[in-house]
């Protein structure tokens, strides 16, 4: 007469099911986590309450989805709600995704020295990239770093950060642009040109 | 015949982020920007621009943004996790049923048979406290 659903899993099974399948997210939620926070001490708190939550709310978690989208679901949702209190950003006026198609149809880099670009790029190092990221507002951070570090699809993000679809878009866009300035003026400071050489033979 | 519109550069460049991501079906026309494409080189040449930048942006941030978590944090969360599980925070509801069925059959010839049968279930349920 004991039906299978009736049986409730067992706590202590639960909690083998859990760290057998989603702390090994630990380390890559912890470069997000440091990405989002920008500090260690934060990340470490934002990564611990993160699998706090998640743990509490697992029997929520429908087996056979995305359990890693999850996590970086709950981990967004916890950074958005306790840590950035004192980070006040003013809001994205409604009607950004037709200025910033209109902006991004009037960016031409065929006068910025395409080359000179990549190799600037490739030759940056590591602290550089994240300082550029921590530069760049948030919401544009976030998209960036799910969509291309993360690798999740621009709906899977839509889900993470709850925003709609076109607004990821937007954001990756606008994130990807701020970035790359941010590293071709880093790429100048050690003097990189990123202009097309004088003289040279087309 | 299918009839494919004809769209400008700036449409097809303000659709560069959509192709990018590899989800030009998305965007309003696809069928369109793969037409313009095939026929006007600055745009083709933008957008292969793009797809290279995008790959080279990616492989720079994934290799940049790798730390791994401190091993104190795993223990850490390890620990806690264990002690969620343990009690703390944690309501247990105990259902206990208890049930004896008891038959008395007497035969014609006055024999008495008795039986007990004790059935017993015992179910625990968890409820880990939320922190909201």
């Amino acid at each position: 007469m004991a039906s299978k659903d009736l049986v409730l899993e067992s706590a202590e099974d639960r909690n083998l099911r859990f760290e057998r399948d989603a702390l090994v997210f630990m380390d890559p939620l912890y470069a997000a986590a440091l990405r989002y926070t920008k500090n260690p001490e934060d990340a470490r708190d934002l990564v611990q309450d993160t699998y706090l939550k998640a743990f509490n709310s697992f029997h929520q978690f429908e087996e056979g989805t995305n359990l890693r989208a999850w996590l970086y679901r709950v981990l967004t949702t916890t950074f958005i709600n306790s840590y950035r209190k004192n980070q006040r950003r003013p809001q994205l006026a409604a009607g950004e995704l037709e200025d910033w198609q209109i902006a991004a149809a009037q960016t031409h880099t065929s006068d910025l020295g395409k080359s000179a670009e990549t190799e600037a790029l490739e030759n940056l190092p590591d602290s550089d990239i994240k300082r550029a990221l921590h530069e760049i507002p948030e919401e544009f951070r976030m998209a960036v770093y799910l969509a291309d570090v993360e690798g999740f699809s621009y709906k899977e993000i839509a889900e993470i950060v709850n925003v709609p679809a076109g607004t990821v878009m937007s954001r990756l866009h606008r994130g990807r642009k701020l970035l790359r300035e941010k590293l071709t003026d880093y790429a100048k400071e050690l003097g990189y040109s990123t202009e097309p050489k004088k003289g040279e033979k087309p | 015949m299918s009839y494919i519109e004809e769209i400008p550069c700036i449409e097809v460049l303000s659709a560069v982020v959509f192709i990018v991501e590899g989800v030009k079906e998305d965007t309003r026309n696809p069928a369109a920007i793969e037409s313009h494409l095939n026929s006007c080189p600055n745009c083709r040449a933008e957008v292969e621009h793009e797809q290279a930048m995008h790959i080279l942006m990616q492989d720079v941030l994934r290799r940049s943004c790798d730390e791994k978590a401190p091993d104190d944090l795993h223990r850490s969360i390890h620990e806690e996790l264990l002690r969620q599980v343990s009690g703390a925070g944690v309501t247990e509801v105990v259902t206990q049923i208890s049930m004896t069925e008891i038959s008395i059959e007497i035969d014609e010839f006055g024999n008495v048979e008795h039986r007990e049968i004790q059935i017993e279930q015992t179910q625990v349920q968890r409820f880990t406290d939320d922190k909201e």
